[in-house]
């Protein structure tokens, strides 16, 4: 745990902007999670601290780009890399939120972090240099997709932050791609705001490579009207957490969620979400799909909070889960909590292996067992992987996925 | 035209709106419900001191004669409740318990020995006459034996020598301590170890009384079984403990249930029960709880932190829990099935209403450990009032239960807009080879179909009440016959109110 030893005395960084100070301030009298907490107990610890072994890197190593390279009619930006962004067209436009505009949003978002449920937001806070803040605001509509990555280097913790203002009546596609290296664990904190009328269609892929970490991290802030919709996948990641945080501040929000996380061999890759619903006629429809494998273990914890406020509000949560070995672990608790009388909620989980009679089905038809199992987990994986926006027709998700497997 | 019809449509939307209005407070008016069993019956009884220390533990034991077997697991249990935290987890706002300020055995005098029931005090036999409970010959008919618990003792079983007559040995706990040690020493604390948490710690240190029952192999046991549980004294609090032990291919159904006087404190009751099946044997544990809930603001009431598990040992056994919890000011309750038989059965059947300030946080634990193992777990939960209904529930499919299924459905009905229901299902999987399903869904009474039922002559009162009993439909189909007819009049007296 050598980032915690370096907090605790306080030499972790010499140059320290005013949030650091502000987050590395409150990590101090509490430097790690406590443990037994609900979002904390099931993590495991060895991996956890692995994570935080490997020293800070502000500079980063040569980026090789993903396939697909060429990027026409795509916006590609690259957290970490210093540039300046000002593009303004007839329909739209997208500049970078100026340093006094930045710091005011996240103080007010530290301002209401509660030690254990945002400590992944205070560590990526007190770690992420001001070059890997990306800071952005989005106008106007007909605005090309966009791309943003973030990616960590070999043998190094790497911090990056993005915070995103969506204007009001604004639209956009966006993906984003958290790439781990080897030996390296990647902190990645997001924050969205969307204003009145707004719609966000989001997708998040990560996935590592041997032995890499991740942090994820991922909070909006809906008012009213507006439309999240959000596709994400994880996977190949000795140890990944996606934290996702949706608050409907005043109501009247549509929220989509379509997650999968796919784990093999000893990795454990858990999501935990928390929807806040805060006023009236609420809409949420998330489903979360694990697949585990090998000794795995994928966990899902999912909150629902409905409070007084929120009458009208219609909630669902669907936890799937593939278990495909012996030694393999899920762990799934959808939750609701609800105090408002008139709404409607409901979740579901379930737990199971691949269906026999299906592959008994096909085999019968002359398919062998290994290709009967792939048509199975394509079906399984094509509802969450054909939400993910931009990714359709640029990456070859599935057959990334299916390959893996 | 244009004009009136506008006028008749806005008209009959502020009448609509009207009767919604009705309606709600009709509703939350009708949960409104005095607590009938809330007297307090006047009798001499046997106190120890307050407080809580090894020497206390040494008195009761040697109140209750008992063996060294019993006293050593009581001390054993008491060193590790003191080092044990109460638990906060389940986040249940109450007053920090003073275990030194109650009373921990409370008894009311009488003869020495009874022979029979004539000999019971009168007093006693009237309070439960007036619970309603079968003690005095005459209500001997309904075919129920009755093991009647007043405070920390037993005072009466009825119908012992018709069971003994089948091999069936239906006694209360203390009785079994003499004259059946041997089975006490061989399963007490095994299905839930002193050391399982805190309440249990507590409850193996100090229990008083309770009820045991042995079947034999091969036996169907040939009357439901039921223990009643009376708080009568304000100050003491009940640690009673069951035990009950299935042979092979044996069959009981024990049904429970429990009444305290209205107090303005809170009374403390930590009751454990055990159940253990063999194989091909089956019990069915049904409860109506009716503790006193304490009044509006939250005053009194009684604290029932009861751990109740069942251990499925043999193969093909089956425990079934079903219960109706009304009353307690706070439940922190989760009745458990450890399935380790192969293809054994495991069931939770519940319904639980709170109103007013009450707090449940009740559930179960279906623990899967052997193979081709089943359960199944339908809870319903009715929130009025400012009250917390919590379904927490844990499954867990160990790595050598292949082909075990569970199915779980858990739904929340909430009355009026300041209660709150929640659900917290712990789901684990570690075999490939089950399955494992759950839903949950959350509703209020409809006033569409309140509207509908009025609309067919039928009172509005009785329209909620027939409401609430279809949503617990499935639960009360579990229910013996006797009990679902209780549970059914119990929820329609709760909601019974100034209607009609």
């Amino acid at each position: 745990m050598n980032i915690i030893e370096k907090i605790k005395t306080n030499k972790l960084i010499d140059d320290q902007t005013e949030i650091q100070k502000i987050c590395l301030h409150k990590l101090q009298s509490s430097p790690l999670p406590n443990p037994k907490s609900e979002l904390w107990r099931l993590s495991n610890k060895s991996k956890f601290s692995n994570f935080l072994d490997y020293s800070i890197n502000e500079k980063d190593s040569k980026f090789d780009m993903p396939y697909p390279k060429n990027s026409h009619s795509t916006i590609r930006l690259i957290i970490g890399e210093n540039f300046k962004i000002k593009l303004t067209e007839k329909n739209y436009s997208i500049e970078q939120l100026s340093e006094d505009e930045l710091n005011k949003y996240i103080k007010e978002q530290i301002s209401c972090f509660d030690q254990n449920e945002n400590w992944s937001d205070l560590l990526n806070l007190s770690l992420s240099c001001a070059k890997n803040i990306l800071g952005l605001k989005i106008n106007g509509s007909k605005i090309p997709p966009i791309e943003i990555f973030s990616h960590a280097s070999s043998n190094s913790l790497n911090a990056k932050t993005l915070v995103i203002f969506l204007e009001k009546n604004c639209e956009i596609k966006l993906l984003q791609v958290n790439l781990g290296k080897e030996n390296s664990s990647l902190s990645q904190s997001t924050f969205f705001c969307l204003e009145e009328n707004s719609s966000l269609n989001h997708g998040v892929v990560s996935y590592g490579e041997n032995r890499s970490n991740l942090l994820n991290s991922l909070n909006v802030i809906q008012q009213k009207n507006s439309e999240y919709n959000l596709g994400s996948l994880h996977f190949k990641f000795n140890y990944a957490r996606f934290e996702i945080s949706i608050k409907q501040s005043v109501g009247n929000a549509k929220t989509n969620i379509k997650g999968m996380q796919i784990t093999k061999s000893d990795e454990q890759i858990s999501t935990y979400t928390k929807i806040d619903f805060n006023g009236p006629n609420g809409f949420l429809d998330q489903i979360n799909k694990s697949l585990a494998d090998d000794k795995s273990h994928a966990i899902f914890e999912g909150s629902i909070i409905v409070p007084k406020s929120a009458q009208k509000t219609d909630a669902s949560q669907l936890s799937r889960n593939l278990l495909l070995s012996n030694l393999a672990q899920i762990d799934t608790k959808p939750q609701l909590e609800i105090i408002a009388d008139d709404v409607k909620c409901k979740h579901g989980a379930t737990i199971s292996q691949l269906n026999e009679e299906e592959l008994f089905y096909m085999r019968t038809r002359g398919i062998t067992l290994a290709e009967a199992s792939k048509l199975q987990l394509s079906s399984y994986f094509q509802e969450i992987i054909s939400f993910i926006p931009v990714s359709k027709d640029r990456w070859d998700l599935l057959d990334t996925v299916l390959n893996q497997n | 035209m244009g004009i009136s019809f506008v006028r008749v449509y806005k008209a009959n939307c502020n009448r609509l709106f009207l009767d919604n209005m009705d309606n709600e407070n009709l509703v939350k008016d009708v949960v409104k419900e005095p607590y009938k069993y809330g007297f307090v019956t006047d009798i001499e009884t046997e106190k120890i001191a307050k407080g809580l220390n090894e020497s206390i533990i040494r008195l009761i034991s040697q109140k209750k004669e008992e063996p060294k077997f019993l006293l050593d697991f009581r001390l054993k249990a008491f060193k590790k409740w003191k080092k044990m935290d109460e638990p906060d987890w389940a986040g249940l706002g109450y007053k920090k318990i003073d275990y030194q300020n109650i009373i921990y055995y409370s008894a009311p005098k009488q003869k020495e020995k009874i022979s029979s029931l004539n000999e019971v005090d009168p007093k006693l036999l009237e309070t439960f006459d007036k619970l309603g409970i079968p003690l005095t010959e005459q209500k001997k008919l309904t075919n129920v034996a009755v093991d009647a618990v007043f405070d920390s003792v037993s005072i009466a079983t009825t119908f012992r020598e018709e069971l003994a007559g089948h091999g069936v040995i239906f006694c209360s706990i203390s009785e079994a301590v003499k004259n059946h040690p041997d089975l006490i020493e061989k399963y007490l604390g095994t299905v839930v170890p002193a050391s399982d948490n805190y309440f249990a710690a507590l409850n193996s240190a100090v229990f008083s009384d309770g009820s045991f029952v042995y079947i034999p192999k091969g036996v169907t046991c040939p009357m439901d079984l039921s223990s009643y549980f009376r708080i009568n004294s304000g100050d003491s609090g009940q640690f009673e403990r069951t035990l009950i032990i299935a042979e092979e291919s044996s069959s009981v159904s024990y049904l429970e249930g429990c009444t305290a006087p209205m107090f303005d404190t809170n009374t403390l009751h930590a009751a454990v029960v055990e159940l253990i099946a063999l194989d091909d044997a089956s019990i069915k544990y049904s409860t109506v709880q009716n503790w006193y809930a304490g009044d509006e603001e939250g005053v009194g009431g009684i604290f029932n932190f009861v751990t109740k598990r069942g251990k499925c040992l043999g193969k093909r056994s089956k425990i079934s829990w079903s219960q109706v919890e009304t009353g307690s000011a706070i439940t922190w309750k989760y009745p458990s099935c450890l399935l380790l038989g192969e293809e054994s059965v495991g069931e939770f059947y519940s319904v639980a209403l709170t109103n007013n300030l009450q707090q449940a946080d009740t559930g179960t634990k279906m623990i899967h450990i052997g193979p081709k193992t089943k359960s199944t777990i339908v809870s319903k939960g009715i929130s009025a009032g400012n009250s917390i209904n919590s379904y927490r529930g844990l499954v867990k499919m160990g790595t050598k239960a292949a082909g075990s299924r569970n199915y779980s459905q858990c739904d929340s009905m909430l009355i009026g807009d300041q209660a709150s229901a929640n659900t917290f299902p712990y789901i684990k999987s570690k075999q490939p080879n089950s399955e494992i399903e759950h839903e949950a869904s959350t509703c209020r009474i409809s006033e569409d179909q309140l509207f509908y039922l009025q609309s067919r002559g039928i009172e509005f009162e009785e329209a909620v009440s027939m409401m609430v009993s279809g949503f617990c439909r499935d639960v009360f189909n579990q229910l013996p016959m006797e009990f679902a007819a209780e549970a059914d009049k119990l929820l329609a007296l709760k909601l019974e109110g100034s209607v009609g």
